[in-house]
């Protein structure tokens, strides 16, 4: 094969044809079942991220509920649902809070509607000639 | 008698607003279309075949996130090949630190370039040939083996001017030549 053609007006030479000719290389087996695995195919996870942080914040009082009732016994676990009570009573009466609770609980259904539905929920806001750096 | 309707294929475009809205084939035919062209930019470049299959991985799976930032109008293959590239350049650049701390168990154990440009055909001596540019010139001739002589796309991959790209090629080129010949040389 020679390569010696000049190609400086343009016109493919022969390296061009062979560089253009030249199969592509031939991806390990297994490769594009990996990628969709990773993408496209990806499992969907069991539980949505609302649904773990309404669990983790259950979790977390149960587990401050019982040591309450490790420390002091009932007595303690009562007071401090008593207070508990106290307090949110104090705050819901004042209709200021629950105006702004409904607001944030509109915010957040008006969000999962609009995004909720997208496959990609984590799309980055970067440009896309920038995003592999 | 009525025209038959021919369902042509859909254009890259289409598939990428197919996924976003939930449709996971679309993106299927996006990795179908691309991921051997895109293995094969990562492996030119690369050099190696777990790196560019990481690479690849990588790409798509970041073109998979942040598939809402794709321009329409622009075009898919485009900005893929732009990922993986700079992919390959954050391994190159590990590499490259790597490689100056300790001498790495895993160091390129192959023939070096020259030995390599001694092949046995055509094809092999041309694929050798390339793999002994420097790494610009390496990627500038993948890409315009990939891309065609499409320069301004090839100038978009690399984010470098396309005057900096048809040089590269140019030069990339003088030398593909030169390894040619000398191993035509040698084999006469």
């Amino acid at each position: 094969m020679s390569m010696h053609d000049d190609d400086d007006h343009g016109r493919p030479d022969e390296l061009d044809r062979a560089l253009l000719a030249l199969p592509l290389e031939e991806p390990p087996a297994g490769l594009r079942a990996a990628i969709l695995m990773a993408t496209a195919y990806r499992p969907a996870p069991a539980f949505s991220f609302w649904e773990v942080s309404f669990m983790g914040v259950l979790g977390a009082v149960g587990v401050w509920l019982l040591v309450l009732l490790a420390l002091g016994g009932g007595q303690l676990f009562l007071h401090t649902l008593a207070t508990i009570g106290a307090w949110a009573m104090q705050a819901l009466s004042n209709w200021t809070v629950v105006v702004w609770l409904a607001a944030g609980g509109a915010t957040a259904l008006w969000l999962t509607l609009f995004t909720g539905s997208q496959p990609i929920a984590l799309a980055a806001n970067r440009s896309a000639g920038r995003d592999g750096r | 008698m009525p025209p038959i309707q021919v369902s042509a294929a859909p254009q890259d475009g289409d598939l990428v607003a197919m996924t976003l809205r939930g449709d996971p084939e679309a993106f299927a035919t996006l990795v179908e279309r691309y991921d051997r062209a895109v293995y094969h930019l990562a492996y030119r470049t690369l050099r190696d075949v777990e790196d560019a299959r990481d690479a690849t991985q990588e790409a798509f799976f970041k073109a998979f996130r942040s598939l809402r930032t794709f321009r329409a109008g622009s075009k898919f293959s485009t900005w893929i090949f732009a990922i993986t590239y700079h992919a390959c350049c954050d391994r190159l650049n590990r590499r490259k630190r790597y490689a100056n701390e300790e001498l790495p168990e895993r160091a390129d154990t192959a023939p070096g370039p020259e030995q390599q440009v001694i092949a046995f055909d055509d094809r092999a001596r041309l694929r050798a040939a390339i793999d002994a540019l420097p790494e610009k010139y390496r990627t500038v001739i993948t890409l315009y083996h990939l891309q065609g002589r499409q320069y301004e796309e090839i100038a978009n991959v690399l984010d470098l001017p396309m005057g900096t790209v048809k040089t590269h090629l140019f030069r990339a080129k003088e030398q593909l030549r030169r390894l040619l010949g000398e191993t035509e040389v040698r084999e006469t």
